[in-house]
């Protein structure tokens, strides 16, 4: 009788306590008394570990300075409430990324996703989110590699959204650039058989021919190369400019054989290697002049809607904190967060329905330049923010400077010197 | 079109020297220790890291650092050995020897990322990085590249010379070929393994230095090679010194090969031709005898 009755009650608390998870779970957006004992929670997948790290290295200065701003505390709706980001480690590999996402979605239960880093990160991330109703919005992965890279769907996404450039507007732009170097106007293609490269491959040559160039390309190729065969290639067609996409240890290795083999290109654009302080300083006067796109300079006019700190200012003070030279990573991670508080503010309430919605008609004035989920970018579910083209100079402050040499795709951006050819001597 | 192809068979042949080089100490730690080191990249970027220290802190080429680090690097084999592999090594399970290894791996690379952080570094060598020379009919060469192929053939001359006419060479190559019988006879295997295990490390430090010149390195790069060096060791003959620096090159020139027929055939013809030695020649083209 005891044993019978005790059963039957433990039945009942269970399905009670299942009752009022499922409660709270569809009451917790309209009801803030309930809401407001646990903290706003933001998930945030990205590669702390493993070769993709470099990406990571500012996140935890960038976090600390809005929590300063906020004072731990974001506006949702009109109402402060304390918030809390939830990191988990991709460990640079793709498959983690998504189990990590997963984790976030159903044991966090975040209510919004952020990411970031190279279409290995963000594509996982984003593809788990889609499948389980979650919002996310997502940087540092070129457009063409999210939207064609995760089936480009004609309709678009449901649930997830990515601001940063795309290689429709950093071609011509990057042409625009060459233009302004005297060059016979052959180009040598290094595009690797990866994500990458293949989207060089596809949007390089059409605006390249439109321009009168011509392309030497020898074809993807598997890595690690030793560049013998492409320096050879290059050399019989007296290619004068480069056009490549690789990851900084290919790249010195070719630039090695390049000099060893008497290879001397006037104009090289090196995507991923060459975007990084860290990854050119090892050049040395070798990096200088090398091109490279720039999607954030502390030069640029652009102030943080949120704290209202400007580009200049938020490289000073990371470059005071941590003793080292600002890179374009610290801007766009700045300008991600930016984008999730914008989010939070601007959401109706918390359902996964309304945070995705405020995403969707994002307006808003970033560190890294205006983003506007409204307008859209060139694929549905993207928007593109300004993209100026550098080279590394000498530095005087730190042994090399990224300085902005055109704006074609950015004009608020100032131009702070010509492009010019690498200098053989 | 001939030029150019001899000119890419002498890069290949070159590179292969450089493959020769990443490969000799796992060749011999297979060949000696049936051991297989799943780490054995992780620790060329180790000693890469404590070269790049040595030579930032005290301003010093690349080169001279390797030779400091030489006899701490045996040392460091040594008690790797003594204290940690000799655990694993020996039985006939393999799985062990796989686990312990990849977890050295593991804690290497987050080792380094949580004391070097994850940027990317380089040793430098000066203008030695850059400089050609023109061999005449359209092959010109990196000096560094040639250095580097020199001082693999060097490194397995001496080698060699120490497993065959030395006598502690002796002792490891009978340790290596019944270590029943060694012990038997009153060889320590154990003291051998742990000085076979210094040259391997002291093979280490050499590579580190020559990878560390040639391109740059983060605390991730180790695995990259590791397969290249794997296929290099079993095409070679399993502890076949002469067989692996032969093997590098075999590599290298059908990567030229490959890669002078279509690009997408580089790595692949590398790959390839290790599958065809593998179904002609299962022991490797120059075996242990």
């Amino acid at each position: 009788m005891t044993s019978i009755k005790g059963v039957g009650r433990r039945t009942v608390l269970k399905g009670m306590a299942a009752a009022g998870t499922v409660g709270a779970a569809n009451w917790s957006g309209f009801a803030p008394a309930i809401a407001a004992s646990k903290p706003v929670k933001i998930g945030l997948v990205a590669p702390k570990t493993g070769q993709l790290a470099i990406f990571y290295k500012e996140v935890p200065f960038v976090l600390e300075q809005i929590k300063k701003h906020t004072g731990g505390q974001a506006v949702i709706g009109g109402r402060k409430r304390t918030y809390e980001f939830v990191i988990k480690d991709s460990q640079s590999n793709p498959n983690r990324a998504s189990q990590v996402a997963q984790d976030l979605i159903f044991n966090d239960q975040v209510d919004l996703m952020t990411t970031f880093a190279t279409p290995e990160t963000v594509n996982p991330v984003s593809d788990q989110c889609e499948a389980n109703g979650m919002p996310c919005v997502a940087t540092d992965c070129p457009l063409e590699s999210y939207y064609n890279g995760r089936g480009a769907p004609k309709n678009g996404f449901e649930w997830t959204y990515c601001f940063f450039f795309s290689l429709h507007q950093q071609a011509p732009a990057s042409i625009d650039e060459w233009d302004k170097v005297d060059t016979n106007k052959v180009v040598g293609a290094l595009w690797p058989n990866d994500d990458d490269g293949h989207a060089y491959a596809g949007t390089y040559p059409k605006f390249l021919k439109d321009k009168g160039y011509k392309i030497v390309d020898p074809g993807r190729f598997d890595m690690p190369s030793n560049y013998n065969a492409q320096i050879a290639a290059f050399k019989a067609a007296n290619v004068e400019l480069i056009s490549a996409v690789l990851p900084p240890p290919e790249f010195f290795t070719f630039w090695n054989a390049a000099a060893q083999q008497g290879f001397k290109p006037k104009v090289a654009w090196v995507g991923k290697a060459t975007e990084f302080p860290p990854a050119v300083t090892p050049l040395g006067k070798r990096a200088e002049n090398l091109s490279i796109e720039i999607w954030w300079t502390p030069a640029s006019p652009y102030v943080s809607g949120l704290t209202g700190i400007s580009s200049k200012d938020l490289a000073a003070s990371y470059e005071k904190a941590s003793g080292e030279q600002w890179s374009m990573t610290l801007g766009i991670r700045h300008a991600l967060f930016e984008a999730a508080f914008e989010t939070l503010k601007t959401t109706k309430d918390l359902s996964h329905a309304a945070v995705r919605d405020a995403i969707k008609t994002m307006q808003y004035k970033s560190i890294a330049g205006p983003i506007d989920f409204k307008k859209g970018g060139p694929f549905p579910n993207t928007a593109e923010t300004p993209l100026a083209i550098g080279q590394w100079r000498k530095g005087t402050k730190y042994p090399l400077d990224l300085l902005v040499v055109d704006n074609t795709a950015a004009p608020d951006i100032t131009i702070q010197s010509k492009p010019q050819p690498i200098n053989w001597g | 079109m001939f030029n150019g192809f001899l000119n890419q068979i002498v890069q290949g042949i070159l590179h292969g020297g450089l493959y020769a080089m990443f490969a000799v100490g796992l060749s011999l730690s297979v060949g000696v220790m049936r051991l297989i080191n799943i780490a054995h990249g992780d620790f060329i970027v180790l000693a890469s890291f404590v070269l790049f220290t040595l030579c930032t802190a005290l301003g010093i080429s690349p080169f001279l650092a390797m030779l400091i680090i030489l006899p701490p690097a045996f040392v460091f084999g040594y008690l790797m050995q003594h204290v940690l592999l000799q655990k694993i090594v020996g039985s006939s399970n393999i799985l062990p020897m796989i686990l312990v290894t990849f977890g050295l791996s593991i804690i290497i690379e987050n080792g380094l990322l949580i004391g070097y952080g994850p940027n990317p570094r380089k040793l430098l060598a000066g203008d030695l990085q850059i400089a050609s020379l023109q061999l005449g009919g359209g092959v010109t060469v990196g000096l560094f590249p040639l250095i580097t192929f020199g001082a693999a053939v060097a490194l397995i001359f001496l080698l060699d010379l120490f497993l065959y006419r030395s006598r502690i060479g002796a002792k490891i190559r009978a340790v290596s070929d019944d270590v029943d019988a060694a012990d038997l006879i009153g060889l320590s295997s154990k003291r051998i393994y742990a000085i076979a295990m210094g040259i391997v490390a002291m093979t280490i430090a050499i590579s580190a230095c020559f990878m560390g010149i040639r391109t740059n390195f983060d605390p991730s790069s180790g695995p990259t090679q590791l397969l290249t060096a794997f296929e290099v060791v079993v095409m070679g003959g399993l502890g076949s010194l002469w067989g692996t620096l032969f093997g590098g090159i075999m590599i290298g020139v059908a990567q030229a090969v490959g890669a002078q027929i279509d690009l997408a055939w580089e790595v692949l013809a590398g790959h390839l031709l290790f599958l065809l030695v593998l179904v002609v020649r299962p022991q490797g083209l120059l075996p242990k005898e």
